[in-house]
């Protein structure tokens, strides 16, 4: 940079003059920061993160396929006419209230897989991570009354996934492109897809009223659009380059956000737990263990109950990794480790009280803090750096 | 992170100003966003509750944050709801039939199940808890969302009763909610303060055609 002589304008004798230095200091902070800030962080975590949370969706969706229509659809106890009274009331956001036709619900739920499985693979990640959380709000908000702590971590976690780069790597976008660019040729089926979901969105625009809802989905139509508008127009790289940068802004504060709320999980579920005298006596995990709609294994659960050191060993660590997680988060060599640990833990949680949805969304949110060099060990020294 | 400044192209002027503005209010709504997600699960204060509408304004519906799992307190009860109906034949004579035990059903649907549904692990077990949650001991509905959910645990209710029932027109049914508490373990101190055994009873709900919309 041609402002480098300034970096330390105050200790100069006075034959700078004092106010361009200060400018130019000012200048250089500025730009480093906003380099800091346009440089994208923690792509293959947010790939990792992308590729775990929709296969998690679709492996539940498909797991629930013969219960669909009691959980979500036209034979559930929660009728369409209940659910439509209780979005009037809370304005969450569901596209199966706007028809009453199980044609109409087959299609989102199928939808809804189709969707999971094309963002898992990387397929128009832009496109389809915001169809994606479409989909999962629709089928949640149309039962909310079924969802676990499983289904919150899916739901808000499928918002924030909308606003990251997930297909910067290990996606069909990212090989699409490499071969884009080394053929010479100019991707038109996107800019096609980006015309038909305009159209289809000008269709049901009307449908989300009482939320913000439209506005937020226009918004990402037209930064799409402005995207293309530069690439088409624009003489010189200039506004193509400012809305790259804009966009891996927004790609590093959505990653921000998901760290920062994987530890607000942790750190909520272990600080209340200290508060309950049964997790204080050690003997939490003694009644999680015999709840009859948490034990498919009973026999392994008593056995596991049967220890008195073990239940005391567990619930204690239980709740001391989940305090400690969002301070552990520093420590690079013993993150590592901790995050091991955790999956550790959710993996026993999966089978022995039966949650294996819940106990997933977990390890897809710990993978978010996996170091870069044990995700990519060849490109170490590459632009990405691990979250924290 | 040192070295973040040094690579790449030097951006002109107006392009530092654009950026230097969109990432200030990027980080401002970041700000926002998590300063209410944390109030949101914090315990009650002064400022959570001075600025109650804007944190659920904000948090609600789409971004509930219901982390509290097992705690304070893990669950320590098993929940049993039962259910039984009257059904009046054409003759007249109506006619009360046994007790269901809904329950039980889903455990075992449960049982030996690595992946069990929500079909059978979640849907009875909270939607009772949102009735409990929705009304009064005496069964009165707190506000619309009381009469909702009373209207949901009944179709479950007839769904499932209903379902192993041939013919005969149901009018009304019932619902029985034992909660057994979870022994404590022998090395507790709480062993000799177990708690024992509730029963609630609750009043006859008629079933009209309506009601089984659907099922």
């Amino acid at each position: 940079m041609s402002i480098d002589h300034l970096t330390h304008p105050t200790v100069r004798p006075a034959a700078a003059p004092p106010a361009s230095a200060v400018h130019g200091r000012w200048r250089e902070a500025a730009a480093r920061l906003v380099a800091f800030a346009c440089e994208m962080h923690a792509r293959y975590q947010c790939a990792l993160f992308r590729i775990g949370l929709s296969g998690l969706v679709l492996a539940y969706l498909l797991r629930e396929w013969p219960h669909r229509r009691v959980l979500y659809g036209d034979r559930s106890p929660w009728a369409l006419d209940l659910a439509a009274r209780l979005v009037a009331e809370n304005h969450a956001f569901t596209v199966l209230t706007w028809s009453a036709g199980r044609w109409w619900f087959e299609c989102v739920y199928h939808g809804a897989i189709l969707v999971a499985a094309l963002l898992m693979l990387g397929w128009r990640t832009r496109a389809t991570s915001v169809l994606f959380m479409l989909a999962v709000l629709s089928l949640q908000n149309r039962n909310p009354l079924i969802g676990d702590g499983g289904d919150n971590v899916i739901g808000v976690m499928a918002i924030y996934l909308a606003f990251t780069r997930c297909g910067a790597v290990w996606s069909l976008d990212a090989r699409r492109n490499r071969r884009d660019r080394r053929a010479g040729r100019v991707d038109r089926a996107g800019f096609v897809m980006w015309q038909i979901l305009g159209v289809a969105l000008l269709w049901v625009s009307d449908g989300f009223q009482g939320t913000a809802w439209a506005a937020v989905l226009w918004a990402f139509w037209a930064c799409q659009g402005l995207w293309y508008a530069a690439r088409r127009w624009s003489r010189g790289a200039w506004s193509r380059e400012l809305l790259d940068a804009a966009a891996t802004m927004l790609h590093n504060c959505a990653m921000l956000v998901i760290a920062a709320q994987v530890c607000l999980i942790y750190a909520t579920a272990g600080w209340y737990k200290i508060q309950g005298t049964r997790w204080q006596d050690g003997s939490g995990l003694h009644y999680a263990l015999h709840l009859d709609y948490f034990s498919p294994w009973p026999g392994l659960g008593s056995l596991l109950a049967s220890h008195m050191l073990l239940i005391v060993l567990l619930g204690y660590g239980t709740v001391v990794v989940q305090v400690a997680f969002p301070f552990l988060l520093g420590y690079r060599r013993l993150k590592t480790a901790l995050l091991g640990l955790m999956i550790l833990e959710h993996a026993g949680i999966a089978v022995l009280l039966g949650l294996p949805f819940l106990s997933a969304a977990m390890v897809v949110c710990d993978a978010v803090f996996l170091p870069t060099a044990l995700l990519k060990p060849s490109r170490r020294s590459s632009g990405s750096r691990p979250k924290r | 992170m040192a070295d973040a400044g040094g690579t790449g192209p030097g951006r002109s002027l107006p392009s530092l100003v654009i950026l230097a503005v969109t990432a200030v209010v990027l980080l401002g709504a970041v700000c926002w966003h998590l300063a209410t997600l944390f109030l949101a699960v914090t315990p009650d204060n002064p400022v959570k509750s001075r600025y109650a509408h804007l944190i659920n304004g904000h948090v609600y519906p789409e971004f509930p944050q219901g982390w509290q799992l097992f705690a304070p307190e893990p669950l320590h009860e098993n929940v049993i709801v039962e259910a039984r109906v009257r059904t009046a034949p054409d003759s007249g004579n109506s006619h009360t039939g046994q007790w269901a035990n809904l329950t039980a059903h889903d455990v075992a649907a449960i049982r030996h199940h690595p992946v069990p549904s929500h079909a059978h692990q979640n849907m009875l077990r909270l939607a009772w808890n949102f009735y409990q949650n929705s009304h009064s001991r005496r069964d009165v509905p707190l506000g619309t969302r009381g009469i909702l959910f009373a209207e949901y645990v009944k179709r479950i209710a007839l769904q499932r009763v209903e379902g192993r029932r041939g013919g005969e027109r149901v009018v009304a049914v019932q619902l029985r909610v034992t909660a057994k508490p979870v022994a404590p373990p022998r090395w507790s101190d709480r062993a000799s303060s177990a708690r024992s055994t509730r029963h609630r009873t609750l009043p006859w709900w008629s079933v009209k055609d309506e009601d089984r919309r659907g099922l």
